[in-house]
């Protein structure tokens, strides 16, 4: 028997048939009217349509294949794509605010309990979207060829925690369109796995983020097996003591695409980064990583760090890394390191020379080489979820 | 239990060890001394079967066995152990990990199961506590973070657990503060036994003031140059080598 192709697109083409097809999503058509100005407004917000647009001319996209672009993705049903929403955390429970309370897709979701609980549910069994009094999560099963958005404003009042999940399984194309507000002291944490081994699975995260004095975001980004993946997190430091730690692990394995865009603004003085990413790749896997730090030229004290490492497995697999730095101030610490290159010989003769045999070596050594960032991982649920898909659960 | 018969040795082409020969003796401890640059870390890389060094004439048996022919973890599990001069950092693998799968590949290879995790726990304490080393060390990253000591400490560590039958000490005692090398003396001599052989590199004759060596030899340009008792040690360390090693 022989399988239909998927028809293939042009580059072109297909950016200018997303674009179209999100313009149609932001365009709210078929609601009723009173509820499409809402949905119009929030979703003006998150520029969607402004996402494909001749991103291949683009720096920042330099390094990604758009093999993803030759699809002709459709957009799926409205319970996958939900309505752009506004959410508003204030410490004891979330508030979701909505165009109007009469989107019926949204009303019947019951919010499980847990959001760690949500994760390690099969997937099957899921809601798409959900919110609990912990955060918002994003849990996307797909239909092949489909397109989900989501598009949320998240405002997370001072003083107060949130959490927010981002786990698509299945297959298809999840686009996620974050925005975050954290007020003073406000802490964050944005979880983005995703794996299983789906090859036909795309995600593209995009997570925007002010920060106000002394608040915190944290990203935990845990990439096992995926067709496509892009995660562009931008970060904007407008109050002193406003600080951002950034991790990221991916495995990437044949035929898989993982990217990475990050970019952290320090806008006034005494604030802090952090970014933390590896990425082990495998012949046929294809890792990009571009860290961009901007110190404005009055953000003295500046504390800013980087380390990109991408761990090449055999010969045939492809890693870029591309640090950018753009410092305008002087009194600022700023350390970055990008490191790409194959296994140490050294470490793996010195497992070998104490017994462990050649294959289980590599394997120890794959998984300290992550271990770094996973072991960083304030979720114990999360950190068993990564460990197991990325092969390394003892 | 080793016998090296006219070794050979190449490093990119560049001849190393010329026509070594060497016997030790089970129960036996061996001092190899010499001068910068001789060959006795090459020595002892290609013994635990370092990648790189190309052995152009001659043999080496360990127990009757060809050593040469086999990869680095059978000469391991054979019964064969190399503390290195340099011990390399292994981020994210913890000691418990890494002896874990290094136990248990002996075991599988003597046909013995896996060690429980509290049988393993145990041992490594043991261990540890004989070499007077935090507890907690054994959570850490394989030599990471680890002083120049800690890291020799942690290489004899290493061999109490695995139980060698040869054991090769690359410079265990440069870098090792007084107390450190007597603690390290003790598990040394705790460990002699008739069973089991000792081959010792090192610069100093002070290590085998604690650690009493049957033979000393002097190595030099690829070659042993000369053998004698533990009093070679005391005139190498009065005289220097250079008396020593030039012909008379
Ligand atoms: N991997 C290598 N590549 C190139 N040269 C090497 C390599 N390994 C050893 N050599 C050379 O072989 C010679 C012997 O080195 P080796 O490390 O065996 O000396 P050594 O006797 O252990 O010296 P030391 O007392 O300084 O530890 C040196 O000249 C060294 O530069
Ligand atoms: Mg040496």
């Amino acid at each position: 028997m022989k399988l239909a192709e998927a028809p293939t697109l042009s580059l072109e083409a297909g950016a200018s048939h997303l674009t179209e097809v999100l313009r149609g999503y932001a365009s709210a058509e078929g609601l009723p009217p009173s509820l499409r100005e809402a949905w119009q407004a929030h979703a003006r917000q998150a520029h969607l349509e402004a996402l494909f647009l001749d991103q291949k001319h683009k720096e920042d996209w330099k390094y990604t294949p758009l093999s993803f672009l030759r699809r002709p993705w459709k957009l799926a049903p409205p319970v996958q794509a939900s309505p752009p929403v506004s959410l508003a955390f204030s410490g004891q429970a979330a508030e979701l605010v909505l165009p109007s309370e009469d989107l019926p897709a949204l009303r019947s979701l019951p919010a499980p309990t847990s959001v760690w609980e949500a994760l390690l549910t099969p997937a099957a069994s899921l809601q798409h979207y959900a919110l609990s009094q912990e955060g918002y999560f994003v849990l996307a099963p797909h239909g092949t060829g489909e397109l989900s958005v989501h598009a949320a404003t998240l405002s997370v009042a001072p003083g107060t925690q949130a959490e927010v999940l981002v786990a698509p399984s299945g297959s298809g194309f999840l686009l996620v369109r974050l925005h975050l507000d954290a007020g003073e002291g406000a802490q964050v944490r944005f979880f983005l796995p995703a794996g299983g081994g789906a090859h036909d699975l795309f995600v593209y995260v995009l997570v925007t983020a002010r920060l106000a004095q002394e608040a915190q975001v944290e990203t935990y980004d845990l990439t096992a097996s995926v067709g496509w993946k892009r995660s562009e997190v931008r970060v904007y430091l407008s109050g002193v003591q406003a600080q951002a730690h950034l991790h990221g692990a991916a495995i990437v394995g044949q035929g898989s695409v993982v990217d990475h865009a990050i970019r952290v603004e320090h806008a006034v003085p005494h604030t802090a980064s952090n970014q933390l990413f590896k990425a082990l790749v495998y012949k046929g896997g294809h890792s990009a990583f571009q860290g961009r730090i901007f110190v404005h030229p009055h953000a003295q004290k500046t504390n800013a760090y980087q380390s990109h490492k991408a761990l090449l497995w055999e010969p045939g697999a492809v890693a870029y890394s591309r640090p950018q730095l753009e410092i305008f101030a002087d009194d600022v610490r700023c350390t970055h390191g990008v490191t790409t290159g194959f296994l140490e010989g050294e470490m793996l003769f010195y497992l070998r020379a104490r017994g462990v045999p050649e294959e289980q070596a590599r394997h120890l050594l794959a998984q300290g080489f992550l271990e770094e960032v996973l072991s960083r991982v304030p979720q114990e649920a999360l950190r068993g979820w990564a460990r197991q898909a990325m092969g390394f659960a003892e | 239990m080793l016998t090296i018969r006219n070794l050979h040795v190449s490093v990119e082409g560049r001849p190393i060890l010329k026509g070594l020969n060497l016997e030790v003796l089970a129960g036996q401890v061996h001092a190899i001394m010499g001068p910068n640059g001789a060959g006795k870390s090459t020595l002892a890389a290609v013994l635990a079967g370092r990648e790189g060094y190309e052995v152009t004439e001659g043999e080496v048996l360990f127990e009757g066995q060809n050593l040469l022919d086999l990869g680095p973890e059978e000469r391991s599990h054979a019964g064969l152990f190399l503390a290195f001069q340099y011990p390399v950092e292994i981020p994210g693998v913890s000691m418990v990990q890494f002896l874990r799968a290094a136990l248990n590949a002996h075991r599988a290879a003597k046909g013995l199961e896996p060690l429980d995790t509290a049988d393993l726990m145990a041992l490594l304490r043991e261990k540890a506590a004989l070499l007077k080393l935090d507890p907690s060390f054994l959570t850490r990253s394989v030599n990471e973070g680890f002083s120049g000591g800690e890291r020799k400490r942690a290489e004899i560590f290493q061999m109490a657990v695995l139980d060698p039958k040869l054991a090769i000490l690359d410079e265990t005692d440069s870098g090792l503060d007084i107390d450190a090398l007597k603690v390290v003396a003790e598990a040394v001599n705790a460990l002699r036994a008739p069973h089991r052989a000792f081959l010792i590199i090192t610069h100093y004759y002070r290590i085998l003031q604690h650690i009493q060596p049957d033979v000393v030899h002097i190595l030099a340009d690829g070659r042993i140059v000369r053998s004698g008792g533990p009093e070679l040690a005391l005139e190498l360390e009065e005289k220097g080598y250079e008396p020593l090693i030039l012909p008379a």
